[in-house]
């Protein structure tokens, strides 16, 4: 023991020696977990001297707990002493980044690269490089794999020699003979190649030294090594100017748009914007523009639905005619295209071009194309297309949108896939407002009511919420002469589900009606509700009455039929035989009640429209 | 009041798919027995109310559910067991029913399934679920205690029977049921046993099982059963049916399925089983929550994990 010590103090490491030695795992993990609280008590010496090196012993455990200390190790520098010791933590990390499960190692390279950015250039010299060398000449490919990783983070600090070491080491990396190593390679090339080009006068080694490593990879074996390099291509392409680009890596960049592996084209496809940014204008037009077209109309469905996810973000980088008179064509195969896949990326997609092209030219070309996926076989190509269509409405105007499409959506709204139907729900009050009363109430209103009919319970939820919607954009009066007189005729169905969304439809209105309109029509059909059989539509009531006679209270005379007709009914209802009845009956009596101004303070108006909350959240 | 504020609070957390303390679950299962308790062995219902067949732990495909026939309270619903098992989320699954249950006892009822049991959930998950979750297996003997509380089925206006498996040749009269034992863990024969085991089959009166427990039964038992206790549909889960609801037997029988896309790969379809108030039967079926509704584990691996 290097420093004389009392059993007090000694206590924290026993105790996590015993811990660490548990049979239990759970015991081992949260012990492991407040490694940092007891570094903490044992002091930056006594960690560095006795914490570390016990840890770097304690390395055959179950993967979990491995995991965990990896990742605590990353945020060590702190208790060994600051940046000047980090290099210690270095140690039990090492041996961490050459175990068998991958989690583990990618963890533990994770922090080596943290604690690699605290170091000094004679540290990185001293205790880095080192390590680099063991693990990357390792005899596992665990250890190459990992070591692959940790080049990036230290790069730019570290002295002019010990960088050109580094990317020698790196550079036989890249030509491992297994392709689990060449694949950590190319993944951490992209990252690698910023690092270098992040030095101030290494453009030139960049060029030299980086680019052939990446050329190796582009052109290796194996496709799932290739692939992975085009993310290192858009990184370097970041770095070097458009002449570089067509003269350093535009070949191998046709190569990997036409690979014989799908898996490569794909990735190509996926990236495609990212790759179109980072080449340039010229090469766009030269070369990408036609690479594009090629992806697009691929073999692979695979492919294609990548690619066609890139569209809009693509089309933004090119000249309008480049959009009519190259990508059009696509578009428009691709809107029949066999698989549903590619149909449904197009759908989400295809509104971003409205935009971009123009109030005639979105009427010209992308109104038809619409149409005809919004009939689609398949619901996801349909809801997909709905989710987007305010874009289009903000290109050509809802008038002509709509009389575009109304009759698709006409058939949507009754389409089998109630999330369909959903979709056109919400859009209904933006299209109301737009249409005028005259214009709804000839084509929308009938179809309004059959929701509230509905055989899902979340459509005829949004149904009563889409009529408070329409209330506040049509005005009260409307909705007392069109819509409530059904929705209380409903009240009388002999399914209690029917009478229920009358309740329901009251209680979500309420808010946007007002004293005459409650007093007239709606608070008599919640009153004789109070008397159905079915408990389930009592209760409601209850709640209904609660929210009813919040917008009562805000006149005298409200005031006056709150004491006279609501009280009364909330007071029979606590009376009730069902429970749940009088709960929610008191519940409501004590906040009508109670002080007869705001019986809404607390939201809490249902559990209803908590539940709500959380459905919608999930949409 | 107090009592039910904090419940509300804990149903809102777990309608979140977040779990709630350990401690929490243990007052929780305590109050589910002391109601458990009070009911029978058949516990009576009425109408109108939502059916419900196996969930194997399909949380997200639960709420989907919730979206499809309406939430706990405003709908009456009966589960029909197997809340836990082979889903992700199995914890969270039965602790927002037995949730429900405890804030709504009169709005919903649970009855026990054959995966409701200490054994079976030792092999399919549940057990595991509740180690990891809660560090410790503690969680899962308290739900396995409430499991012991479960009624065996349950009766609709004195016309529907509900129940998990199917009927048992020791049990001819409702009046049968009533006089099990059902505070134990569920045995390997036997009338509890069938109940929750069996299955109907194209046979004449009763066969071998191939599950090793429960029997295969036929038109004759379910007609003569029907007949004898003035049911007119037995309601009852257990056997997975692609299109969510399959009825047999001259509609005799029917078998509810709500897991869609049962272990996330069946590609099947869900249904319950809605009865107004009077007895009309409405089946709505539904399909699995879209992905983007759930949080991990995904489905399908991601994309790079797939090239790698």
């Amino acid at each position: 023991m290097s420093s004389p010590t009392t059993s007090s103090s000694l206590y924290p490491i026993h105790l996590l020696m015993d811990e660490l030695k548990s049979e239990d795992v759970v015991l081992r993990l949260s012990s492991i977990r407040r490694l940092s609280t007891i570094a903490l008590a044992l002091g930056p010496q006594r960690t560095r001297e006795e914490l570390i090196p016990f840890l770097q012993d304690q390395l055959d455990d179950e993967d979990e707990v491995l995991l965990v200390l990896a990742e605590e190790l990353g945020n060590f520098a702190e208790y060994v002493g600051g940046n000047e010791y980090a290099w210690v933590v270095l140690g039990p990390l090492e041996n961490l980044a050459a175990v068998e499960e991958t989690l583990v190692r990618d963890k533990a390279a994770e922090s080596i690269s943290k604690l690699s950015t605290l170091l000094n250039a004679s540290q990185i010299e001293e205790h880095l490089l080192p390590l680099l060398q063991r693990l990357s000449q390792g005899d596992w490919f665990t250890s190459r794999t990992s070591a692959c990783a940790l080049y990036a983070a230290p790069y730019p600090i570290a002295s002019t020699g010990v960088q050109e070491e580094m990317r020698k080491l790196f550079a036989a990396l890249t030509t491992d003979e297994t392709p689990m190593v060449r694949r950590a390679a190319a993944k951490a090339l992209g990252p690698f190649a910023k690092s270098v080009a992040e030095v101030t006068d290494q453009h030139s080694i960049l060029i030299s030294d980086i680019i052939p490593l990446y050329r190796k990879l582009a052109g290796d074996d194996q496709d799932s090594v290739r692939l992975l390099t085009i993310p290192d291509l858009i990184a370097i392409a970041a770095a070097l100017n458009p002449e570089e680009v067509k003269e350093h890596i535009l070949e191998p960049l046709r190569s990997s748009v036409t690979d014989k592996s799908w898996r490569v084209r794909y990735m190509v496809a996926n990236e495609f914007v990212g790759l179109a940014e980072g080449v340039g204008e010229s090469i766009i037009r030269e070369e990408l523009v036609n690479a594009f077209v090629g992806l697009l109309k691929d073999n692979e469905a695979e492919v294609r639905t990548a690619a066609a996810g890139q569209i809009p973000g693509f089309a933004k980088l090119v000249d309008k005619e480049v959009i009519l008179a190259k990508l059009l064509p696509c578009v428009r195969d691709l809107a029949t295209d066999s698989s549903q896949h590619v149909r449904a990326s197009l759908a989400m997609q295809i509104s971003g071009l409205a935009p971009l092209l123009g109030t005639d030219s979105t009427v010209e070309n992308l109104l038809p194309l619409f149409l005809q996926l919004l009939k689609d076989d398949f619901s996801d190509v349909r809801l997909n297309l709905i989710g987007k269509l305010d874009m289009v409405n903000e290109v050509i105007g809802i008038e002509r949108l709509s009389q575009a499409l109304l009759p698709a959506i006409m058939e949507l709204a009754e389409d089998k896939q109630w999330r369909v139907r959903q979709a056109i729900i919400e859009y209904i009050p933006l299209l109301a407002q737009q249409l005028g009363v005259q214009f709804f109430d000839d084509k929308l209103g009938q179809l309004c009511m059959s929701w509230l009919g509905d055989t899902v319970f979340s459509i005829r939820e949004a149904a009563t919420i889409n009529l408070k919607k329409l209330t506040d954009v049509f005005g009260v009066e409307w909705a007392k002469s069109t819509i409530i007189p059904k929705v209380l005729e409903m009240g009388d169905h002999q399914n209690y589900l029917y009478r229920m969304t009358t309740i329901f439809a009251i209680t979500t209105m309420a808010p946007s009606l007002n004293v005459p309109i409650i007093r007239d029509t709606v608070l008599e059909s919640a009153l004789n509700l109070a008397n159905d059989p079915i408990p389930n539509i009592r209760f409601n009531v209850a709640k209904c009455l609660e929210t009813l006679a919040a917008v009562l209270a805000t006149t005298p005379e409200g005031q006056e039929i709150i004491s006279r007709k609501v009280i009364a009914a909330l007071k029979k209802l606590q009376e009730d035989s069902d429970a749940d009845v009088r709960f929610f009956a008191t519940k409501a009596f004590e906040r009508t009640a109670g002080d007869n101004g705001e019986p809404m303070g607390e939201s809490d108006h249902s559990l209803l429209t908590e539940w709500h909350g959380v459905l919608i959240s999930w949409e | 009041m107090s009592l039910s504020s904090d419940l509300d609070k804990q149903i809102a957390q777990l309608k979140r798919c977040e779990i709630i303390p350990e401690s929490a679950v243990k007052e929780l299962c305590q109050k589910a027995k002391e109601i458990l308790m009070e009911e029978g062995n058949v516990q009576y219902v009425d109408s109108p109310v939502t059916i419900c067949g196996d969930i194997h732990g399909q949380f997200f495909d639960m709420m989907e559910l919730f979206k499809i026939g309406g939430l706990c309270p405003e709908t009456n619903y009966i589960f029909m067991g197997d809340f836990v098992d082979r889903g992700f989320h199995s914890v969270e699954t039965f602790l927002l029913l037995l949730l429900l249950k405890v804030r709504y006892p009169d709005r919903i009822t649970l009855i026990r399934g054959n995966h409701e049991s200490r054994q079976i959930t030792q092999v399919y998950g549940f057990y595991d679920e509740c180690q990891r979750k809660y560090g410790s297996s503690n969680v899962w003997r308290y739900c396995c205690d409430v499991f012991d509380y479960l009624s065996l089925g349950c009766v609709v206006d004195g016309r529907v029977f509900c129940v998990h498996g199917g009927l048992s040749p020791q049990v001819t009269r409702l009046d049968h049921i009533r006089v099990i034992d059902r505070r134990q863990e569920v045995p390997h024969e036997g009338p509890m046993c069938d109940l929750l085991w069996s299955d109907p089959d194209d046979i004449n009166g009763w066969g071998m099982s191939p599950r090793g427990a429960g029997f295969l039964f036929g038109d004759d038992v379910v007609r003569q059963f029907n007949h004898e206790n003035d049911i007119e549909l037995i309601a009852r889960a257990h056997q997975l049916v692609m299109e969510g609801y399959k009825l047999m037997f001259d509609r005799k029988i029917v078998t509810v399925w709500s897991a869609p896309n049962y272990c996330y790969r069946c590609g099947n379809t869900a249904s319950v089983l809605e009865l107004d108030e009077n007895l009309r039967q409405e089946y709505k079926v539904f399909d699995a929550a879209p992905q983007d509704a759930r949080s991990i584990p995904q489905k399908r691996p991601m994309m790079h994990e797939y090239f790698l």
